[in-house]
């Protein structure tokens, strides 16, 4: 698995489900099953910290000479 | 006492009311142009007409100067503008903001060819529409950077799923404005956004004329990314809504399509957490349930009821054994009884035989006697206490020994000891 840390929400919700219908399946010792649900709760904190730590980028992108350029967009509230 | 007020103070009040009254200002007027002149000046008069009435419009130098076509008389046009009185003359007048060449009517009929077109095309199939990403990381936005559109979508997004906001600045209405869209959508594509929310806010027909013109159509058909139109318009579908992935109502509709509500997603976490949590405890349920199996077999109680239980079948099985025996006993004892009675009936016959054996061996004894070997000559040497010698190692010069013979004991005394060498 990618590392946690990299990985985008969708990915990670995405892997989340797997490893819960995984473990919701059955068939795994009790060690395997251990292992899938530290990592699927890492992958649940890390999911919940995408939502909650957003620092989201407004910019705005325009055609140049040198080709396309972002900068950063106001907009007033 | 009547009011008396003077010609310029009543076409002001007319002036005043028709600036206020609704639906004579900020409105397209289709007709056909007649009397039209141009003044040194750069402003352009002339008539605006049908078949039923006539209206004068001016036209300013700055309106002239944004629309790239030569007005005539006779031209089927569409003017925007308002209403407004003019003093000096107690006339009124249509003040011209823009043009258009063509009628609305003619522009409809145009527009529903080009719809027929692009249906027959497919570029409205609904098979073709995509689903929007459900976690996009970054929604490009085509629209004017002046307007509310952006800022309503950014209001909105911040309140939603976290994704960053590209806007690609386009012009929305007049002249040039399809090619600016289409651009923008173009340049959104290459910079790699997840989705395209494509919009301008509500505005006449006339406005929104843009998002029905082909190029604007064509370019949203052609995004790879998904799209989601936001014309603001409730009453009039335009060919962008058509083809878009997604028709919004208005912009804050669009970023409420293009973002899950946070908390949603939150809930969803949670419930996959639930499930998680009660997948492991079932599991390790399960895990217990089957240690106490194994446990209650390795218990001691346990082991003394095995034993117990063994003990029982041994105590059975011996029970077996010993009615499975008792019969071939008794069989036994039975057939010992029998032969018992047949012994003691042994006829006095059978025992002569047993007593001609008997005589030999008292016959093999009695040639044993050493008193029949002294009748033969020998004699037998003891010592004092009778007991017989055989060896000179046991006498020495004056031991008293006995010789017996035949007939008699003769005491003697031994003078001399002489061993052989050989033994």
């Amino acid at each position: 698995m990618t590392e946690i840390e990299e990985m985008g929400f969708e990915e990670s919700i995405k892997a989340l489900e797997e490893m819960v219908k995984k473990l919701e399946a059955g068939g795994l010792d009790l060690d395997e099953s251990l292992k899938v649900y530290e990592d699927a709760v890492k992958l649940r904190d890390h999911c919940r910290k995408i939502l909650e730590e957003s620092d989201r980028k407004v910019q705005k992108i325009m055609e140049t000479a040198n080709g396309p350029v972002k900068e950063d967009l106001d907009i007033n509230d | 006492m009547e009011d008396t007020i003077t010609v310029t103070q009543l076409n002001t009040r007319v002036k005043s009311l028709i600036s206020d009254a609704p639906g004579v200002s900020d409105v397209w007027v289709t007709g056909e142009i007649s009397n039209f002149k141009t003044y040194p000046s750069g402003h352009c008069y002339f008539t605006m007409k049908d078949s039923g009435s006539e209206i004068r419009c001016v036209m300013f130098r700055s309106a002239r100067a944004r629309i790239d076509f030569q007005p005539a008389d006779s031209m089927q046009v569409a003017v925007f503008g308002g209403v407004d009185m003019y003093v000096e003359r107690g006339s009124y007048q249509f003040i011209v903001q823009t043009m258009r060449k063509g009628g609305i009517g003619d522009r409809y009929a145009e527009l529903e060819k080009l719809k027929k077109k692009l249906e027959a095309e497919g570029l409205f199939d609904i098979k073709k529409k995509r689903k929007l990403p459900t976690y996009p990381k970054v929604i490009g936005v085509v629209t004017s950077e002046a307007g509310a559109v952006i800022h309503d979508i950014v209001t909105t997004s911040g309140r939603r799923f976290p994704a960053d906001i590209l806007l690609a600045p386009a012009q929305v209405q007049g002249e040039g404005a399809s090619r600016s869209i289409a651009a923008g959508i173009d340049l959104l594509n290459r910079a790699g956004v997840d989705v395209i929310i494509v919009g301008r806010g509500g505005g006449s027909i006339e406005d929104l004329w843009a998002f029905n013109e082909e190029e604007t159509v064509r370019a949203i058909a052609a995004s790879r990314v998904p799209t989601i139109s936001a014309v603001g318009h409730e009453s009039d579908f335009t060919l962008a809504d058509l083809v878009a992935d997604v028709r919004a109502a208005t912009p804050t509709a669009a970023a409420e399509l293009a973002l899950r509500d946070g908390k949603e997603v939150l809930k969803q976490l949670d419930e996959e957490t639930r499930r998680l949590n009660r997948s492991l405890s079932y599991l390790t349920d399960r895990m217990r349930s089957r240690f106490q199996v194994i446990d209650a077999k390795l218990s001691p109680k346990r082991a003394e009821e095995m034993v117990a239980m063994k003990s029982m079948t041994l105590d059975r099985l011996s029970e077996r054994l010993i009615t499975a025996l008792r019969a071939p006993i008794e069989t036994v004892r039975r057939r010992l009884t029998v032969a018992e009675t047949k012994i003691e009936r042994i006829p006095e016959t059978m025992i002569p035989p047993r007593k001609a054996s008997l005589d030999a061996l008292a016959d093999r004894l009695e040639s044993l006697n050493p008193n029949n070997v002294l009748r033969r000559g020998y004699s037998m040497v003891t010592n004092e206490k009778g007991n017989a010698l055989t060896s000179v190692s046991t006498i020495k010069k004056g031991t008293v020994i006995s010789v017996r013979m035949r007939d008699g004991v003769a005491d003697a005394e031994i003078k001399e000891v002489r061993k052989y060498d050989r033994d």
